[in-house]
């Protein structure tokens, strides 16, 4: 854990350290509910392999799965919005 | 040109065993990982090598083994590049995460490695945040080397249910319960059929004992029957099998229903390469027979492009050997989830869109039936980001059971066969350069 950093996850700070995917850091923090997802679903970490889709997330502007996705400091992670209501 | 190129998709035991097999008979193989890492969800590595998980000796030695001969072979690995599909003029299209582009290949064949994904019959209140799959649960333990926090309910069904509970027992934080819906009983057939590898058996026998000193031996018969928020947390409705109905209130729930081949849009067009299957992705019969099946998918791209091939009947021998332990073991489990029956409306079915068994319920409630088609772009199931890899199962079983006229679809036809296998952005498609440098 010598290499801590963080990026934000809509707009707040996560520490990550350098090795973790995107969903294990936000996982430590705490962060359950990563994206507003369709319906009923909201965005969450479910299989872990990529599988799922639940855990999309916008890095640096481009979906990706939060759970394939390493954590690197300074990326800009958002939570994505539903496409419609 | 120089010697034909094969691609390999995918870094778990299958697609490292073919690539170093073609490898081995000097083809040139360039092997593709979704993820950061190699190993696959089996041989997961931790995030922090210092901090890392107990497993079976026996799974680290055979990783420890590939892993050093990968290092030394002249596999190239692509990692954080995910199979996209296979485009009409028959180039494999792969997303290159780390450039944010897309790649096409032409290679002379294909061996399609992707492992499986886990079944999870529906309930509900099983798309909330904090459910997860026990699988999920396991990769994620794996690569942070810590017990997930707080009070973990297990439940479903399979082995890797007491996997991943002694896992977690070893590491500190046991979970609170363990649900085992079948009620099946070990037989003598079943342990003379396991005493032909039986690895399996001092898998289990070290997960039991490990259960057993933390005082959470598994419930059998019992399920879940509804998971809800509350307080920031899950109240989970679970029956034993007595039907005595219990309320639990816990921070996770992780659930199981067995395995499915992770092979959604993998078919073979019309001008692709030849393709092969390998692992998991072919037949779900465990990592042991992954690495025999990984070779002898290697063989068949072999003979498929007229390079000879060193006869030998093991990888043959030890997948025989595995399918009929995994039959064996199969028989002691029980994945059909909850009664359709007994769920609500209201259940969600389709996790990617909310799509529920109400609207699927009253979809076939005409007198007409309804084609595999209808169902995926009216009804929407199928349909979502996961492509229909956690319902198209589930939903084609479901209206088989409500049809009595012999052709139900398929889940293959509702999920459809083309490409992109999986939601690719646009900006991919459009960041230049789109192809392969020797293009």
């Amino acid at each position: 854990m010598s290499d801590v950093q963080s990026f934000l996850f809509d707009g707040v700070s996560i520490p990550c350290t350098g090795r973790e995917t995107i969903a294990a850091a936000l996982e430590r923090a705490g962060i359950r509910v990563i994206g507003t997802g369709q319906g009923d679903c909201t965005g969450r970490y479910f299989c872990g392999i990529g599988a799922c889709q639940a855990c999309l997330v916008a890095v640096d502007g481009a979906r990706m799965e939060a759970c394939l996705t390493p954590a690197r400091g300074g990326l800009q992670v958002k939570r994505i919005l539903p496409v419609s209501p | 040109m120089s010697s034909p190129e094969v691609l390999v998709i995918g870094g778990g035991p299958a697609g490292v065993s073919a690539a170093l097999e073609l490898a081995r008979a000097g083809i040139d193989v360039t092997l593709c990982e979704q993820g950061p890492r190699l190993g696959g969800a089996i041989h997961r590595q931790p995030d922090d090598p210092t901090q890392s998980v107990r497993v079976p000796r026996s799974h680290k030695q055979r990783w420890q083994a590939m892993s050093d001969e990968l290092a030394a072979s002249t596999v190239k690995v692509l990692c954080r590049h995910m199979f996209a599909g296979i485009e009409a003029t028959g180039a494999v299209l792969l997303e290159d995460r780390i450039h944010g582009r897309l790649v096409t290949r032409r290679p002379a064949a294909l061996v399609l490695a992707m492992g499986a994904i886990e079944r999870v019959a529906p309930v509900p209140g099983w798309h909330l945040p904090g459910v997860v799959t026990v699988g999920g649960l396991q990769v994620m333990m794996k690569s942070t080397g810590r017990a997930p926090d707080g009070d973990v309910l297990i439940a479903g069904s399979g082995p890797l249910l007491v996997a991943l509970a002694a896992q977690m027992a070893s590491l500190g934080n046991a979970p609170v319960a363990v649900l085992e819906r079948s009620t099946r009983l070990m037989s003598v057939s079943v342990i003379a059929s396991l005493l032909r590898a039986p690895a399996y058996l001092w898998e289990a026998a070290g997960y039991l004992l490990t259960l057993a000193r933390s005082g959470i031996l598994p419930r059998r018969g019992a399920f879940v029957t509804a998971i809800a928020p509350r307080d920031g947390r899950l109240s989970v409705t679970t029956l034993d099998r007595h039907g005595r109905e219990r309320q639990m209130l816990v921070d996770r729930v992780a659930l199981h229903d067995g395995l499915l081949p992770n092979s959604n849009g993998t078919m073979a067009g019309q001008h692709g390469p030849f393709i092969v299957r390998a692992g998991d992705c072919r037949e779900v019969l465990g990592g042991t027979a992954a690495l025999a099946d990984g070779r002898l998918a290697a063989h068949a791209v072999l003979a498929q492009i007229g390079k000879a091939v060193r006869a030998t009947k093991v990888p043959a021998a030890i997948l025989a050997r595995e399918r009929q332990a995994q039959a064996a073991l199969n028989t002691l489990f029980d994945y059909s989830g909850r009664d359709p029956a007994q769920l609500p409306d209201e259940t969600i079915i389709c996790r990617c869109e909310g799509r529920t068994l109400g609207q699927l319920r009253s979809m076939l409630s005409g007198d007409d039936p309804v084609s595999a088609r209808e169902i995926k772009l009216n009804g929407r199931f199928g349909m979502g980001a996961c492509q229909g890899r956690f319902c198209a199962e589930w939903v084609a079983s479901f209206v088989a059971s409500q049809r009595a006229d012999g052709s139900p679809p398929q889940a293959s036809e509702i999920v459809g066969s083309r490409w992109p296998v999986k939601p690719v952005p646009i900006a991919a498609f459009v960041t230049l350069p789109p192809s392969h440098p020797s293009e």
